[in-house]
């Protein structure tokens, strides 16, 4: 089992009616509200606390990219990784996830082989390349992707970055919407030929077969907890299996916000506010924002309206609208909570349940100060770890996980 | 309500055009907003005088190969591709809202194609100080209430119904998206592609007609409109927002057929 600490940035310092004054965290959020000396006191902070899980030995320490919200501060989540990156050189057992660049965002897309070959070479070769299609707020709203020609410039900027990072040789790239006479990025990766390439996504069935297909691994980035992850984790694995593909758990990752304290109730005391402040304000996204017309697929579409429709499955957001109390967010495994021995059982049934070889913990959330954040991962690193480390230990998580720099050696013969 | 046909013309591997078509007479081709196109009073009203034919825009209704049309330019070529198959030299074209911005756009390409023109509430020009709202960015109750002048009216209340069975509300909610995002192919997300510099293309005698309330796209770009086409005039329908040819439609169809026999003895 891998565990990852996963970092999101919010902006602590919304105010209290936020929620009830403003109309969108994303999007829309009124610039007036950030304060760069807060600012520049959550970044340091937050960085802090990524590297404090690099000294408590998690596996990779996680960033990754939105726009236009106070719900994360990390429009670029390469410039957080490069100073990561540098700190990570004294914590050999640690790599660098950045999960990810929204691939169809950048002109030409050759800048994320480039940035993430920065990054793998400043790691030594401990990178871990995410690709998001992006949410719709990211893409479609904040940095006015055609929804229509979404879905084909992620794929085309994925064709192209993969094949600069396996390329020996320039080549000439003449694509729909990325036209290269000479493609050949500097530096390249440490890794050869390429770090492990990752996949965050929703329910969409395109999803699961293109990561599966490539051999990456999936990651269902939601904030609802192991048991609502179902709905996608069940098809992706029956994806999987009507691919033919093997079972290893590795390929498959999830999020989920984890508050560990000494007992179950002192973890309410300490944590309950924080998670409310993450689903009250850092998730209050107008619905004008949720989706432009051609974000999804009519396959996926299809199958998300039909439950909407007929009621037979209420959204997460729609649970939580219709008021949950602690007992409730913990008992649907929005959070998992407690003490370190109520954690332990809380994942263990969800891990094996959804198949999830990669643990990718939100140990901080919403508007957690560093004092609390600090103890949640050490109670999760030392309580918690080391009672779920040895899970799908039968299976060989290396198709999946950075190889690291290759020796001095083995650089001089490839050359 | 006359009975439309529909016929399916492939003007490319990867395109077809599914038209519907009603009425005897001079060729009128409409053009639909970015809601779709199903057969409606005003086609009907148009079918009395006219030879309609109303195709349905790629990706939309039964028309296919959206994703093989890269930009507003090669959808412009598309629907030259099926006057051709229509055996249309040149017609009446009418097109309201999105629809209008393609006709004014035909108009520019190939003005020999398009004898009159008609634009019902465009899309096409841009300003600054006069910003059109998000469309793509409202829920489906803050767009009805731009479009429509008369929330109270028979049209009003009929859009607002829902299909009993859950199929067919998801299958409805399917064609609006569907609709939309064939629309937001061509106005994402700012709907401005520089008509304004190729506007005084358009030759032939052009009718422009607004909604005196339209809350999507303000009147004060119909004036705009008629200042840049040479033959044009503008008329102002009362009563009316964005769907001013279902709100008025009487009113729309008297403007629409004398404007057309005008434009008949003088030329």
């Amino acid at each position: 089992m891998k565990f990852i600490a996963f970092h999101l940035m919010p902006y602590q310092s919304l105010p209290d009616d936020f929620e009830q004054k403003y109309d969108s965290v994303w999007v829309t959020v009124p610039k007036q509200l950030f304060d760069p000396a807060e600012g520049h006191r959550m970044y340091h902070e937050y960085l802090d606390e990524l590297e404090l899980a690099a000294d408590l030995g998690f596996d990779a320490v996680g960033v990754n990219e939105h726009h236009s919200n106070a719900y994360g501060l990390m429009p670029s989540p390469n410039l957080m990784a490069s100073i990561l990156a540098r700190s990570l050189r004294r914590r050999p057992r640690t790599n660098l996830m950045v999960l990810g660049n929204s691939l169809a965002l950048y002109n030409p897309p050759v800048r994320v082989a480039e940035e993430f070959a920065m990054l793998d070479v400043l790691s030594g070769g401990r990178l871990i390349a995410g690709f998001p299609v992006g949410t719709s707020m990211d893409v479609n709203y904040a940095y006015g992707i055609n929804p229509a020609e979404l879905r084909e410039r992620y794929y085309e900027a994925h064709d192209l970055v993969m094949r600069a990072w396996r390329s020996d040789d320039v080549f000439e790239y003449n694509g729909k919407y990325n036209k290269l006479r000479y493609v050949n990025p500097w530096p390249r990766p440490a890794q050869h030929p390429h770090p492990p390439v990752w996949i965050p996504g929703g329910g969409s069935v395109e999803t699961y077969r293109f990561s599966i297909e490539h051999g990456y691994s999936f990651s269902y980035l939601s904030y609802h907890g192991i048991k609502y992850a179902r709905k996608v984790m069940y098809p992706f694995w029956q994806t999987n299996d009507e691919l033919g593909a093997d079972r290893n758990p590795y390929k498959a990752g999830f999020c989920q916000i984890i508050c560990v304290s000494e007992t179950d109730e002192r973890a309410q005391q300490e944590y309950e506010r924080h998670v409310r402040y993450f689903f009250d304000k850092c998730n209050h996204i107008h619905p004008r924002f949720a989706e432009a017309p051609g974000y999804r697929t009519p396959a996926s579409l299809r199958a998300g309206l039909r439950s909407q429709f007929d009621g037979s499955m209420k959204s997460a957001s729609q649970m939580y609208r219709e008021g949950m109390g602690w007992n409730d967010l913990v008992r649907e495994r929005f959070v998992v909570a407690g003490s370190p021995a109520s954690v332990v059982e809380q994942l263990e049934e969800g891990i094996e349940d959804l198949r999830i070889g990669n643990l990718i913990c939100l140990l901080h959330i919403g508007s957690m100060p560093k004092w609390l954040t600090i103890k949640n991962m050490t109670l999760f690193a030392t309580e918690v770890i080391p009672r779920l480390r040895h899970k799908f230990a039968e299976w060989d998580p290396s198709p999946y996980w950075p190889k690291g720099m290759p020796n001095a050696a083995e650089t001089a013969q490839s050359v | 309500m006359s009975i439309a046909e529909q016929h399916t013309f492939a003007i490319r591997p990867d395109v077809t055009f599914s038209v519907l078509s009603a009425g005897h007479g001079h060729p009128v081709v409409f053009l639909h907003d970015e809601w779709g196109l199903s057969w409606n009073p005003f086609l009907s009203r148009l079918a009395e005088q006219f030879r309609v034919f109303a195709p349905q825009l790629p990706g939309t209704g039964e028309s296919t190969g959206l994703e093989h049309i890269p930009d507003l330019w090669n959808l412009v070529l598309c629907y030259l591709d099926l006057f051709d198959a229509l055996e249309l030299e040149s017609a009446t074209v009418i097109g309201h809202s999105l629809g209008g911005m393609i006709a004014a756009e035909l108009a520019v390409t190939d003005p020999s194609r398009v004898n009159r023109l008609v634009l019902l509430a465009p899309f096409g020009l841009y300003r600054d100080d006069c910003r059109i709202p998000d469309m793509f960015a409202m829920l489906p109750q803050e767009i009805e209430r731009r479009l429509i002048f008369d929330s109270e009216s028979a049209l009003a209340q009929q859009r607002l119904q829902k299909p009993t069975s859950v199929e067919e509300q998801v299958e409805q909610a399917i064609r609006r998206i569907q609709a939309q995002q064939a629309a937001a192919k061509f106005l994402w997300p700012i709907p401005d592609h520089g008509l304004r510099t190729r506007i005084h293309r358009i030759q032939c005698p052009t009718l422009i007609l607004w909604g005196a309330n339209d809350r999507l796209i303000d009147p004060v770009y119909g004036a705009d409109f008629q200042r840049l086409i040479r033959r044009s005039q503008l008329q102002v329908i009362h009563n009316a927002s964005h769907l001013l040819h279902l709100e008025q439609t009487d009113t729309v169809v008297d403007a629409i057929r004398r404007f057309v026999l005008e434009a008949e003895t003088s030329t």
